[in-house]
């Protein structure tokens, strides 16, 4: 990270290549062929032989299938894609497993955002209840102390597949109320709820591993101990959070896929679905591929970050 | 009038204790020098002093003022709060290890409190520091973080920014027994540039040729007792106690 920074002909390169791959997207997306012309391009006999039943499908994706069929049940399905302004079949050998998983590609994101969207709203809401919580845990006040240790105690000690569970179905049992009808907002308030548990001890450990000289240096300075906190603790502990907190968020990634046992269809459910509709489990390859762009992309970001806040090093 | 004063001050770690009945006078505009072997409570009694340690027993007195006075281990009075955090703010503290803000500049650590504890606005905050920074030499390191700055460096900023607290009397802990023996000239260069200009100081030191020529009395503290006050010459050349003596053979 440090050397693509400090090496501008490396950094120029990397922005090349991004911006490289952007164009090509953009340019593929553009020169996608018109419905005519995709029906052009489909034999008459694979038309005919599809009788009047036959089915365009993910038009909208450049790659599409035709389904051919009396009943959808016995449908073959082929696949073409449309790419730079015309159209290609790929039905056979090595283009079938391909054309299969660009098709695929368009749920597979739509799962993606579902586990992104959720990993990040429930990391971000976590940290920063994480905060007051690890802060309370060392206040001197008993009461509060010990609500914060029970509070970890608890979310730590327990399953987040239950805590899940019970919070959509469990809870609104014992309490109509608290009856939550959006699933994702459930999944939120769950991962949000567990994660603030685990930030809160990395966030602890981080503020009590900065040397008691600086505390006393503030003290000695007049600040008040919410000043030192504020002022003084916190800022120095940020750069040390970030590692663990990037690990928690990819934790939290992976266990996104407990989100299913309240039929929310993140990726991990998607790419289930996908596999035993298309009775084909080759799906499991981009969805795992996908889970480890996105790791990539975090890792990316928090070590991004974690130079950013090195400054004064 | 004394700016500083203790009487019995006592000081326990659980069983261990530390300072014992300790009672020293500082007048306004004197330096005096702590020296004494190496555990003898030096740096506690500093500590004491400004509240980083909570005294067991013992009066302090600032500006003439009861500060605090505790009993076995409770206090028994004390300045009300406002005038309480006004006396404790007249002592400035300089460490041993610096203690230097790692996240601000040198500037953004000489502003820290005068902005937030006195409320100066920033731009006010920035001109004292800056002004600061002149008389320690550094104004060409304003904007350096502590880590880009030498052991002598880093200890006149802190120097500096116990200044811009305006304390009345500054306490030093060993402020050069961190650093490099080339180094230690400019801090005390600085500190004896301080007590020229009339500041009171209390300095825990080892450099025996700055208490020589800085102090006008030293105080040679021993298993946390006082065991002999005296000016420098009597301290230097002919020591009372037979531990002061013993003391200063081991170390010139
Ligand atoms: N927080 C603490 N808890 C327990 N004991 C302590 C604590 N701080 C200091 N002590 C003990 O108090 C005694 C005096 O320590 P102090 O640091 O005041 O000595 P000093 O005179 O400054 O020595 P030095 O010259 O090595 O700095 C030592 O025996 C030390 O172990
Ligand atoms: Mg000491």
């Amino acid at each position: 990270m440090a050397d693509v920074k400090r090496d501008p002909r490396r950094r120029r390169a990397a922005v090349a290549v991004l911006a490289a791959l952007v164009v090509a997207c953009a340019a593929l997306a553009f020169t996608k062929p018109p419905m005519a012309q995709v029906e052009r391009s489909i034999s008459a006999e694979l038309i005919e032989g599809a009788g009047n039943s036959y089915n365009l499908t993910g038009h909208n994706y450049l790659i599409f299938n035709i389904a051919r069929g009396r009943n959808i049940k016995s449908a073959a399905t082929d696949t073409y894609i449309g790419i730079a302004g015309s159209v290609l079949p790929m039905n056979s050998g090595a283009a079938k497993p391909i054309a299969n998983v660009l098709f695929w590609i368009p749920p597979l994101l739509g799962g993606t955002r579902i586990t992104v969207a959720l990993t990040m709203v429930s990391v971000f809401a976590g940290v920063i209840a994480s905060v007051f919580l690890a802060l309370g845990k060392i206040s001197k006040f008993p009461p509060l102390s010990a609500a914060c240790r029970a509070y970890i105690f608890f979310f730590r000690g327990t399953p987040l597949l239950m805590q899940l569970f019970f919070i959509y179905y469990a809870l609104p049992d014992i309490i109509p109320s608290l009856t939550i009808n959006n699933k994702f907002l459930a999944a939120f308030i769950a991962f949000a709820l567990n994660s603030a548990a685990y930030c809160a001890e990395i966030i602890r450990a981080a503020i009590q591993s900065i040397d008691k000289g600086q505390s006393e240096a503030s003290r000695a300075l007049g600040l008040s101990g919410a000043q030192t906190m504020r002022l003084v603790i916190i800022p120095q502990s940020v750069r040390r959070l970030i590692p663990p907190v990037a690990n928690e968020f990819i934790m939290v990634l992976k266990d996104a896929s407990l989100v299913s046992i309240i039929a929310l269809t993140d990726l991990t459910q998607m790419t289930r679905s996908i596999s035993s509709s298309a009775g084909n489990a080759l799906v499991y390859v981009p969805a795992m591929v996908i889970y480890l762009v996105i790791t990539a992309f975090f890792s990316f970001v928090f070590n991004k970050l974690e130079t950013r806040f090195s400054v004064y090093q | 009038m004394s700016l500083l004063r203790t009487e019995n001050l006592s000081k326990s770690f659980g069983e261990l204790k530390v300072l014992n009945s300790v009672s020293i006078s500082v007048e306004q505009g004197e330096v005096v020098c702590i020296i004494g072997p190496s555990g003898a409570g030096k740096s506690t009694f500093l500590r004491s002093l400004n509240q980083i340690e909570q005294i067991t027993s013992g009066k302090i007195f600032i500006d003439d003022e009861l500060f605090l006075h505790r009993e076995n281990n409770t206090t028994v009075s004390s300045a009300q709060p406002a005038e309480y955090k006004r006396l404790l703010l007249e002592m400035g503290m300089v460490f041993q290890s610096f203690n230097l803000f790692p996240h601000k500049t040198a500037l953004e650590n000489i502003m820290l409190a005068p902005m937030h504890v006195k409320r100066l606005g920033r731009g006010e905050a920035r001109s004292l520091a800056r002004d600061l920074l002149g008389q320690v030499g550094l104004s060409d390191k304003a904007d350096e973080y502590p880590a880009r700055l030498s052991g002598g460096q880093q200890q006149r900023v802190a120097i500096a920014r116990a200044l811009a607290m305006q304390p009345k009397i500054m306490l030093f802990d060993e402020p050069t027994s961190a650093l490099d023996p080339e180094l230690v000239g400019e801090v005390l260069g600085v500190m004896r540039g301080l007590a020229d200009s009339g500041m009171t100081m209390l300095v825990v030191t080892h450099e025996m040729s700055f208490a020589r020529e800085a102090a006008v009395r030293i105080i040679f503290m021993c298993d946390g007792d006082i065991a002999e006050e005296s000016e420098p010459d009597q301290m230097f050349t002919n020591p009372r106690n037979p531990r002061t003596r013993q003391f200063l053979n081991s170390i010139l």
